[in-house]
């Protein structure tokens, strides 16, 4: 590669701007590959190996351009292979179609039909983006260029008017006047929270103590969610390129990013994506010599939950473990080492470029009122198009999840959306169509995140105990409230999923919970008692079931169900017998099963690999009483 | 050295010590205060004294052996920045797999930071394993998305297969099993990670392939 030049005025990134966009103007086919975690996992290295092996193979090797890119949020359909200039989109390719791909789209320019998506209701192909469904109701603004981007290549990010928004920040306005711009514009955190972001960066930048400091927060430790991490290692110059403004803004030379250990690619893909910025002048002394000077330094975070709140997570970077402490005084004012400390989230520090590019106008005419701008969430769960999604504020949830995600996995029926993790709140069928924005989703007991679809199969007690055993654990014990109040919760939860629950229990957990809301010190408390609440809420008569009839609808909770098989339906295969851990279950060749209660372990493996349909799962009903031996059916494979 | 005079009992001594305020006569335990030029002598020696300290530890040109040099190298990358704590024993655990004794008492030693609070650190965050583990850590993801489509299964399979509960390693060293919060892949659920290879959509019989694909 050759040597760069650092930048040093605004015309000569427009230069080098004009120069990347000549040299890919050439009409070279050039063939993408999304490699995000997701689309690794099911195989896309092997399919981008299998790309270049092929074309060194035929020869073709500086004919067609390979660009890996970060995600395109269809992990449902991964991995995915988009061929440009004519955007034909392939889905789920394995390694063994490359060859077919390479001939017939790249040389004869024609279609490969079957790696087509095909809509499952009408049974069309859909050849572009744009075409699907998932991506039809969608307005990608951030994620836009996800597809289009190598993140381990500045230049990429360049060419699209990279680094445009910092020039206009530097050269044109005051860093008054980028407050301004984003005050017009309305931005809130989108951590969940929805605070004002100009609130924060104006109480930061009138705080006299220096130095100053931006955190970009990439901590995200919900369950079920994955948006951070998306963005990360997909388009990780738009985040630094946020933080830079933003460090102008409030007068703060130093940044810091803090990403989740977990994330390799994303840890990787941002530092990698600092070393470029600083190669080309756009990091470090004297910008573009403007005479604002910015360093950014990553750092790791070593797993912990709490560690993802704004006071826990400074402490973190100052190398003591994450601890919150109260915040009487703002972290704005007093944050790392005691000076003031603005953090946002990294969707956030990401939309500001495009707030400074496009103007706070266009920003304002996306969304609702009160909220402007997009939201992006993880659509995860029993939905059938899982992945990463971003819709304008103000889209009801019965879009998202039956327009963009396509209804529910195995047609059942919905039951719950639970948004925002282990902070966030089940919202019931009844609020589908409600508009999604910060203050919406606050009103029914949630806040913003990534979204799991829940079904009829799914108990809504367990689902409840599930996050609060997960805050138990994340709990970092500090206050009493969070940590002695988890305890009880998680307890009591267990015993009404055990059967033995009283009348009495939903009193505590009521209580319980108004004292934690009220009475913890951080986030994670004061959040914690919301899947709780929300489940109690919307979903009271499961809970009477579980106490009063001692029965789970859902057939969820181990202690309430039973297994059995049905005896007009075995085939008696002799499949769940062999799989049967406890060896519970009992027949023979040509003789139909039977479960023996006493030693079935609710392990649920027959249910699992039976592929008749003949294990039922039992719960307050009556176990048929098994046929004396001897009269067992007989059954003929097949009969 | 300088000379003292004690101006209760009249005992005359040669002072060392480095308390530039005041000091002890030997004889009969009065306070004594020194004059300002003695002070400044002492001040001075003090002073160079600290940095011969300073020269000897922070840039020692012995070369350590073992875990300490193993600490060291790192130690030095970060700059001996005690707010580097974490990054130091993140970076330790990645290149060995996890965290000896030995290990978390060097760094103490070397970063000058209270065992205590090295041990809170490794102890609050879950990354750092303080026990052995296995060639190959098997981690199962129970995030929410990967409960509802059937995690539980999964790793009640493998802990199955290879007869050991979670947290816990197989006892040829093969195999370490631990679940995760969160692997980020929800769209994927069930999924599983062996070493840092991501296996999505996960069914029941595929475990003892994937397993059986690592020695």
């Amino acid at each position: 590669m050759e040597a760069v030049k650092p930048l040093s005025s605004p015309k000569e990134i427009e230069n080098l701007r004009q120069r990347i966009r000549a040299k890919r103007k050439t009409g070279k086919p050039m063939i993408s590959v999304c490699a995000s975690a997701g689309c690794v996992a099911l195989g896309a290295s092997r399919v981008l190996d299998a790309f270049k092996a092929e074309l060194e193979k035929q020869g073709q090797k500086d004919k067609v351009e390979i660009k890996q890119t970060g995600c395109l949020g269809f992990c449902e359909q991964a991995p995915i292979v988009t061929i440009y200039p004519d955007e034909i989109c392939y889905f789920k390719v394995r390694p063994d179609d490359v060859p077919e791909i390479l001939s017939k789209s790249i040389d004869k320019k024609q279609v490969v039909k079957r790696l087509l998506y095909k809509d499952p209701v009408t049974g069309r192909r859909a050849q572009r983006l744009k075409e699907i469904p998932f991506y039809k109701y969608q307005l990608r603004t951030l994620l836009e260029c996800n597809s289009k981007i190598d993140p381990k290549k500045i230049e990429d990010y360049i060419a699209l008017d990279g680094y445009d928004g910092l020039v206009k920040a530097l050269f044109k306005m005051t860093p008054q006047q980028v407050i301004d711009e984003v005050k017009d514009a309305n931005l809130r955190g989108r951590g969940g929270g929805g605070f004002p972001t100009w609130l924060k960066w104006e109480t930061s930048r009138k705080a006299t103590e220096e130095p100053k400091y931006v955190i970009a927060n990439c901590s995200e430790g919900d369950p079920g969610s994955f948006m951070d991490r998306s963005l990360m290692e997909a388009n990780p110059h738009s985040i630094l390129e946020g933080l830079i403004i933003g460090g102008y803004a409030i007068g703060s030379h130093e940044g810091y990013i803090y990403v989740k250990d977990e994330y390799g690619l994303a840890v990787e893909n941002i530092s990698k994506a600092i070393r470029q910025a600083e190669e080309y002048g756009l990091l470090g002394e004297n910008i573009l010599r403007s005479g604002f000077s910015f360093k950014v330094t990553v750092h790791k975070g070593a797993g912990a939950f709490v560690s993802g709140e704004s006071s826990a997570l400074m402490t973190a970077i100052e190398g003591n473990i994450g601890e919150p402490r109260p915040k009487y005084i703002h972290t704005a004012v007093k944050g790392i080492r005691g000076r003031p400390s603005c953090l946002n989230n990294v969707k956030t520090w990401a939309n500001v470029p495009l707030i400074i590019l496009k103007g706070s106008d266009w920003f304002r005419s996306i969304g609702t009122k009160c909220s402007s701008g997009t939201a992006i969430f993880s659509l995860a769960g029993k939905i059938n198009n899982t992945g990463l999604v971003e819709v304008p504020m103000g889209t009801t949830l019965r879009d998202v999840i039956y327009k963009v995600g396509g209804g529910i996995r195995g047609g059942k029926r919905f039951k719950a959306v639970q948004i925002g993790g282990p902070s966030g709140g089940f919202i019931p069928e009844q609020y589908l169509d409600l508009q999604v924005d910060f203050d919406e989703v606050a009103n029914v007991g949630s806040m913003m995140g990534g979204a799991v679809v829940m079904d009829e199969d799914t108990c809504m007690v367990d689902a409840a105990g599930y996050f609060v055993d997960f805050l138990l654990d994340e709990s970092c014990g500090k206050c009493i409230p969070c940590r002695e109040g988890l305890r009880v919760l998680s307890k009591t939860l267990n015993t009404i999923c055990e059967g033995e629950g009283t009348r009495e229990d939903m009193q505590i957990i009521e209580d319980v919970a108004e004292t934690m809301r009220d009475a913890s010190l951080c986030a994670l408390g004061t959040n914690a008692a919301n899947p709780v609440l929300t489940s109690l809420k919307y979903f009271r008569d499961e809970w009477e079931q579980h106490l009063k009839e001692k029965r789970c609808p859902a057939k969820a909770c181990k202690a309430l169900t039973k297994y059995c098989i049905d005896p007009k339906k075995c085939q008696a295969c002799l499949i769940c017998l062999r799989e049967c851990p406890a060896e519970a279950i009992q027949g023979e060749k040509d003789k139909v099963h039977w479960i023996d209660q006493e030693r079935c372990t609710k392990c649920g493996v027959c249910y699992e690999v039976c592929s008749f349909d003949s294990v039922k799962k039992l719960s307050g009903e009556p176990v048929p009483s098994p046929p004396p031996k001897g009269m067992r059916p007989i059954r003929k494979r097949g009969g | 050295m300088v000379e003292l005079k004690c101006q209760h009992c009249g005992y005359r001594w040669d002072y060392r010590g480095d308390n530039e305020y005041y000091a002890t006569c030997p004889r009969c335990r009065y306070k004594v205060k020194l004059p300002e030029d003695k002070a400044r002598e002492v001040g001075r020696r003090k002073l160079s004294l600290e940095l011969r300290r300073n020269l000897l530890t922070e840039k020692q040109p012995t070369k350590l052996l073992g875990v300490a040099g193993t600490v060291n190298r790192v130690i030095e990358e970060f700059g001996y920045g005690k707010n580097m704590l974490i990054q130091t024993l993140l970076r330790l655990q990645r290149s060995f797999g996890w965290l000896p004794r030995e290990m978390v008492s060097e760094v103490s030693k070397q970063l000058r930071v209270p065992l205590s609070q090295v041990y809170q650190i490794a102890t609050f965050y879950k990354a750092f394993p303080l026990a052995p583990r296995g060639r190959h850590l098997i981690r199962v993801c129970m995030g929410t998305s990967c409960k509802v489509r059937g995690a539980p299964m999964v790793l009640d399979k493998i802990q199955r297969t290879l007869k050991i509960e979670k947290d816990q390693s197989t006892p040829d060293g093969r195999f370490s099993l631990e679940t995760t919060k969160c692997a980020g892949c929800c769209a994927l659920g069930p999924v599983m990670t062996v070493d840092d290879e991501h296996y999505g959509n996960l069914r029941l019989p595929d475990v003892e392939r994937i397993l059986s694909k690592y020695e």
